[in-house]
């Protein structure tokens, strides 16, 4: 009877505990570290990179997966990895570059719905993983403030091999999307970088974006740069210090005759090096 | 009257810099001697080495040295990989040897840029990108104004470069 008792108390401490970890993980920034941004190696080569999600920059923590890891090439096509690890607090996959330009690294996340409503006399916000459709089923009687949200979060970096390419930049149309302007393969500490902002295909003003440098835990300020994009999506700044930094940019608009959602809230995690000047 | 006004401003251009238009006289060359000094570590390397020229509008007119061993390396020398090296595999071939030991060098810049012409005169950028594994980097620059007189420039040493010394000579 005790031992029942426990049982039970296990398994619901068990199921709080996911619970709990999987709210965690879905506040954690995910990104993207490759070994190497540029390749000079004649006939191409291997490249690692690491796969977490976590809330200082660069720093292992959930082991967010590799699975949907896919390379843009030069030419525009995708292809998988070769190798994919899945670790306790990350994921790792290497590729081998053979072809000569810019390929673009992303995992391809899938979008996730979540519904926010308010219900009970004292009006306890709360909210469910399910979409506009699966809502009607499940929401209780006298549901207040409904709203589903769909967000997606694109987690790329851009890799060179030899001469700079652009053709990988290109968008989708969907979601936020970022183009570069200035070639990730030159940006350099020191120096201005320009990068512009899509929002379902079109330029979006009001992207908020946070740009930090690694290695936080060894300073006492994050020192991250805060801009937002202008009329045309554009936005400008400077990372002064050489070193890999992690751009998030987050934006959320309103949808229209979407079958699935009545917000989205869309981000771009990207990770790039400025050079030594 | 724009037109008019246009070929005013050109012929009052090639007025004010008629040198700018020609090209650095044929006996014009520049000497560079290069010093890397001997540094005590247990781990060292041969640096990797690259001297180079940019015009005023940064684009590179030549490489005069390239020392490193394999190409998987040249990204390492970070500036001169993503101004020359990266754009122009065929250059690259022709122009890298192996790395070399401390000790003092000589060579001598024909005034010709990587096609074979001579240069125009004009302000240029002398660059200097030596990068040793387990060691450090420098990249020192230096501006040349290249006419028809003789001049010569000295940049100070640093820790992974000796005392350069440029020699522009017209004979």
């Amino acid at each position: 009877m005790l031992n029942k008792k426990i049982n039970v108390f296990a398994v619901t401490c068990s199921m709080l505990a996911g619970l709990v970890f999987s709210n965690i993980a879905n506040a954690h920034t995910g990104w993207i570290l490759p070994s190497h941004f540029s390749i000079s190696k004649e006939g191409g080569d291997w490249l690692t990179f690491d796969v977490t999600a976590a809330n200082a920059t660069f720093v292992f923590d959930k082991p967010a997966s590799a699975d949907m890891a896919r390379v843009v090439m030069p030419d525009g096509r995708q292809e998988r990895p070769g190798f994919v690890l899945r670790g306790k607090r990350r994921s790792v996959f290497d590729f081998e570059f053979t072809e000569q330009g810019t390929h673009k690294v992303l995992i391809k996340n899938a979008p996730r719905y979540i519904t926010h409503f308010k219900a009970g006399r004292r009006d306890t916000p709360k909210r469910m993983r399910v979409n506009k459709v699966e809502r009607a089923a499940m929401l209780p009687e006298e549901s207040r403030d409904v709203e589903t949200s769909v967000m997606f979060t694109r987690v790329e970096s851009y890799i060179t091999v030899g001469k700079p390419s652009v053709k990988a930049f290109e968008i989708e149309g969907k979601y936020l999307e970022l183009k570069p302007i200035t070639h990730p393969a030159d940006i350099v500490a020191e120096e201005e970088v320009r990068l512009q902002f899509y929002f379902n295909g079109k330029v979006q003003a009001g992207v908020k974006v946070e740009i930090v440098r690694e290695g936080v835990p060894y300073r006492n300020q994050q020192n991250q740069i805060e801009v937002v994009s202008d009329e045309q999506g554009f936005i400008t700044f400077i990372p002064q210090i050489a070193g890999r930094y992690l751009l998030v940019a987050k934006h959320q608009g309103v949808i229209t005759d979407d079958l699935f959602a009545d917000k989205m809230r869309a981000s771009v995690n990207l990770t790039f090096e400025a050079v030594l000047p | 009257m724009k037109i008019k006004n246009l070929s005013f401003l050109l012929v009052s251009l090639y007025l004010a810099m008629p040198s700018w238009a020609n090209t650095i006289p044929d006996t014009a060359t520049m000497e560079i001697q290069f010093e890397l000094p001997s540094i005590k570590s247990s781990t060292y390397v041969r640096p990797y080495v690259a001297l180079w020229i940019e015009d005023a509008q940064k684009t590179p007119v030549r490489t005069i040295q390239l020392w490193v061993g394999k190409d998987e390396w040249l990204k390492d020398l970070r500036s001169w990989w993503r101004k020359v090296g990266r754009n122009d595999p065929i250059l690259v071939d022709a122009v890298t040897s192996a790395t070399r030991p401390a000790g003092q060098y000589r060579f001598t810049w024909d005034g010709l840029d990587d096609q074979g012409k001579r240069v125009q005169q004009g302000e240029y950028t002398f660059h200097v990108e030596v990068v040793r594994e387990h060691g450090g980097r420098n990249y020192l620059r230096q501006k040349l104004v290249l006419l028809e007189q003789s001049f010569s420039k000295q940049l100070s040493a640093t820790q992974e470069t000796g005392q350069i010394t440029l020699n522009y000579q017209v004979k």
